[in-house]
């Protein structure tokens, strides 16, 4: 039993790091999971995860009201309804290809947009932020604690 | 009564059924986690039970294993061997369930990026699924006679 054991785990462990290699949706070896960090991710080839994005909760409330700065809620829309921050619009990812050319067209690129979402276990908010500037939205920022944080420093919430 | 319970667990058919039950439940789970090896590391990250630093080993290694075992289960190569390895992985599912279950751990992180799929189900279900996988799995790994359609079935397979 001991030879099949031994052929199986090796054929398994060849084949998972073959293909991890060689896939368009593989990993990295080793993630990128811890919180202090920013928001979490497991480094993917399709990673949208760009710590140079994110912004602290003083860096976002010293945004927050000035002109020509938005914030959008990258949260599914019954969240959004639930409770968010004052005056953001809902942009939820789920439903982005949908909504996405209305929004770019109804706002000037350069708008300086902040995007947000559940905190930092939550990547919506930068997986907003990517197709955001791919729709040529060049000042893009993710405030990476998100709603709760807000919600619990006493910040407009509405 | 015990012994028509034996003569159909001792029956070939039977210990076949049971191959491919639990194999094809294997190769079936690890698809969706070959697929999207991103979503099932934040699932293992949810877990809050394992090192950061082996996230990502678990989430290349494991649905292979899965993927390999149940296809070889099914397949008749090494069926003991494969089921061995099944009994193995279920029973860290188990002792991860249980823990989180008892210290009151869910992970929600709020998000959509995990997708609906990868929503943890109900942990007391998933639990009573695995605890039937692993008794399918010992009976296999005690079945008494000749296997049934197996690709390579060495003696000591």
């Amino acid at each position: 039993m001991m030879k099949g054991f031994v052929i199986l785990i090796g054929a398994a462990l060849i084949t998972a790091f073959t293909i991890n290699h060689f896939s368009p949706v593989g990993i990295a070896l080793i993630g990128d999971w811890n919180t202090r960090d920013g928001v979490i991710s497991a480094r993917s080839k399709l990673n949208v995860v760009v710590h140079s994005r994110e912004i602290s909760l003083a860096q976002a409330r010293a945004l927050y009201g000035q002109k020509g700065v938005l914030f959008v809620d990258a949260r599914p829309a019954e969240m959004y309804m639930a409770g968010h921050i004052k005056g953001a619009v809902s942009l939820p990812v789920g439903e982005l290809d949908r909504l996405i050319e209305a929004f770019a067209r109804a706002h000037d690129p350069d708008t300086h947009i902040v995007t947000y979402c559940s905190g930092r276990q939550c990547q919506d908010s930068h997986m907003l932020a990517d197709r955001l500037s791919d729709y040529g939205f060049s000042h893009v920022k993710v405030f990476a604690d998100g709603f709760p944080a807000w919600k619990a420093e006493g910040y407009p919430v509405e | 009564m015990n012994e028509r319970i034996e003569s159909f667990l001792n029956h070939p058919w039977a210990e076949l059924s049971v191959r491919w039950l639990l194999g094809g439940a294997f190769v079936v789970a690890s698809v969706h986690k070959i697929a999207d090896p991103a979503g099932f590391a934040k699932i293992v990250y949810g877990y809050q039970l394992v090192p950061h630093a082996i996230i990502n080993l678990i989430a290349i290694v494991l649905p292979f294993l899965e993927l390999i075992s149940g296809a070889a289960l099914m397949a008749g190569i090494y069926p003991r061997s494969a089921a061995l390895i099944i009994e193995v992985l279920l029973s860290v599912f188990i002792v991860g369930i249980s823990i989180n279950l008892v210290r009151g751990h869910q992970f929600d992180c709020g998000c959509f990026a995990m997708g609906a799929a990868d929503r943890p189900s109900a942990a007391g279900l998933l639990l009573v699924r695995d605890l039937v996988f692993l008794a399918g799995g010992s009976y296999v790994l005690g079945y008494g006679g000749s296997p049934k359609w197996c690709l390579w079935h060495p003696t000591t397979g």
